[in-house]
């Protein structure tokens, strides 16, 4: 049986962890059917165009502000938009983010700990060097910097939710490089290191196929826990405003659903619980992986 | 001694990390190109006349690195410059600073003074109700954004309770005191912020307790002690939490930068006048001396948090010594 076989029985027994995949599982499903599954179009005004009719009595009524009902199962905004279709096609953003962001940081991150921890020596430290400046920046300022020059320059840009998850990948490494070159600086003091060396296997060769997949259990881990990072990160850029005015994301319906919170809160619950369920699911399943991937943990 | 030579090697170590911050930050707001350009794109109001004398009254006609060189001097008599929206951005900061800190402080030694020993208790009595029930909600904890759990509590606690006020630091008209007593005033405003922030900080800091003290309730020398006829209360509070706490100062030191980061959304939510919401409303209308003060200042806080949280090391763990 091999290992991954392994650390999938393990993953199955725990509990907390399935919760986690079923969770991620079944928003994942949402994000993929969007249009299949949502009631109304996107960013569709109940009752006023055409193409979404008022399900009431009077079609061409703008539906403003409806609590949660049959026809809207999580009621209307004030903009008359449909909470429960919003949230639908807001679960593509939320994974594209978390998922894009998370590529680019581990990314980094991982080149960066395998280069800095097997060649040790200068190397080492002006990578790590560099490694504290970023990770001492206060990159959500940067972050909301950037996105309202980019705003300003060009209203309506239509890279918003690219440039937010540029931005946090290419600041979010520092953390998961020091993990992983602390594991590669464990890893490659073992004999089967040292032997591959001995029969003369390349430093390229032993990086990628002795320490990249010993490590590779850090870096599945670290994954999911960035991801829910990234996702919280995006709802509160976008909660401040400075979020990608042509993206349909959980932060942004709940940013504005917060300017009228006390007209139709349901607006805000929505949003504000399925961020909630997302990040709490990406954060079950990479503590339920840590434990079931992570050989010194095993009892 | 000892302390007092660590202390110097390793300001003298922050240094060069200082700079490279300072001119990364500095950068930033001529990556986009001119300054003065950008903050005042769109407005057909302002001829290009105006925009240069605009730059000539905030040195932005020199060359970029005179303009750095200039700024750094002036950075250490803690002269942040003119803010585009005129007033002096040391000014408009230090007051903001004030109020962050506040905030930021009674959350984080609240947060600390109830998660530690929740976090003990779920250690020690694991998989029971309690612990489940505690440990799951600090996961809701650590998953649920602040902003929506900011607006939540001001929904129920502020509109319908009707307990505390929505926002703000304290009432804006004398006649609207709490009690008619301006301190009594401000801790009422200082409540609602105050619970989020702690719970905000806590979820995390009770989940890192619980792992950290079962890691160390699985070692030896717990054994020994239980061994050797130590009660309950001396084994978890004084041979356990001593080595459990390494994980959580390193937690709060690195998370201190992290919690400065986030305060412009608690600020904003609470309309609470600390540097979170001032450089929100700043970055809106690209004010780039307020912003560049902003930045450096909380770089400058995380460092300083970064040598405390190093510091703090020593004393916890005798065998980590400084040199």
């Amino acid at each position: 049986m091999s290992q991954w076989e392994l650390a999938w029985r393990r993953l199955k027994m725990n509990k907390a962890a399935l919760a986690g995949l079923v969770i991620v599982g079944v928003i994942g499903v949402m994000a993929l059917l969007d249009q299949l599954i949502a009631l109304y179009p996107p960013n569709c005004n109940v009752g006023t165009t055409p193409n979404c009719p008022n399900p009431g009595p009077k079609p061409d009524v703008w539906a403003i502000g409806i609590p949660p009902s049959w026809s809207f199962p999580f009621g209307t905004n004030l903009a008359g938009q449909d909470v429960y279709s919003q949230i639908v096609y807001g679960a593509r953003a939320a994974f594209l983010v978390g998922i894009g962001a998370t590529a680019i940081a581990l990314a980094i991150a991982t080149l960066i700990g395998l280069v800095a921890g097997y060649f040790g020596g200068w190397v080492d430290n002006v990578l790590m060097r560099l490694t504290e400046v970023v990770l001492v920046l206060p990159f959500f300022l940067i972050l909301l910097v950037f996105l309202r020059i980019l705003f300003t320059l060009s209203p309506g840009a239509s890279g918003g939710l690219l440039v937010i998850i540029l931005v946090i990948g290419a600041f979010s490494w520092p953390g998961p490089a020091r993990i992983i070159r602390g594991e590669v600086l464990r890893v490659r003091e073992f004999e089967y290191v040292a032997a591959s060396r001995q029969i003369g296997a390349s430093g390229f060769r032993i990086l990628f196929r002795h320490l990249f997949p010993n490590t590779l259990h850090i870096i599945i881990v670290l994954s999911t826990l960035q991801i829910a990072g990234s996702i919280l990160t995006e709802a509160a850029v976008s909660f401040l405003g400075f979020g990608d005015p042509n993206s349909i994301t959980w932060g942004r319906q709940l940013a504005d659903a917060s300017e009228a919170v006390k007209q139709a809160w349901w607006a805000g619950l929505a949003p504000g619980i399925f961020i909630t369920l997302l990040v709490m699911g990406f954060n079950l399943l990479g503590n339920g992986l840590r434990d079931a991937l992570d050989p010194r943990l095993r009892e | 001694m000892s302390l007092i030579k660590y202390l110097i090697r390793r300001s003298l170590y922050l240094i060069p990390v200082f700079l490279g911050i300072t001119l990364l930050v500095f950068s930033i707001e001529r990556l986009a190109g001119d300054p003065v350009q950008i903050a005042t794109f769109g407005n057909t109001h302002i001829t290009e006349d105006q925009r240069q004398r605009i730059r000539q009254y905030y040195g932005l006609d020199k060359p970029v690195y005179l303009q750095y060189l200039h700024w750094l001097s002036e950075l250490l008599v803690l002269n942040l410059g003119d803010s585009f929206g005129g007033g002096s951005v040391s000014n408009l900061v230090g007051q903001g600073i004030l109020a962050t800190l506040e905030l930021q402080l009674l959350g984080l030694f609240l947060s600390l003074v109830i998660a530690i020993p929740i976090g003990i208790y779920s250690a020690k009595r694991r998989y029971s109700v309690l612990d489940v029930t505690l440990s799951s909600s600090a996961l809701v904890g650590t998953s649920i954004p602040i902003s929506f759990m900011g607006i939540a509590f001001i929904l129920i606690f502020g509109y319908y309770l009707n307990l505390f006020p929505s926002g703000g630091a304290q009432s804006t008209i004398q006649s609207q005191y709490l009690y008619g007593n301006v301190i009594l005033d401000q801790l009422w405003h200082l409540t609602l912020p105050t619970l989020v922030y702690t719970f905000a900080i806590l979820a995390p800091v009770v989940l890192l307790v619980r792992s950290s003290m079962l890691e160390v309730l699985r070692q030896d020398y717990i054994l020994a002690a239980r061994a050797s006829g130590l009660g309950d209360r001396a084994i978890l509070y004084k041979h356990a939490l001593r080595n459990a706490l390494i994980p959580i100062v390193t937690y709060v030191g690195l998370y201190f930068g992290g919690l400065l980061a986030g305060a412009p959304v608690t600020e904003t939510v609470f309309n609470w006048p600390g540097v979170g919401a001032l450089f929100v409303v700043k970055t809106n209308v690209l004010d780039f001396p307020v912003i560049q003060g902003v930045v450096v200042l909380i770089t400058l806080m995380t460092l300083v948090a970064n040598l405390v949280t190093d510091l703090t090391y020593a004393y916890i763990d005798p065998r980590i010594r400084i040199d």
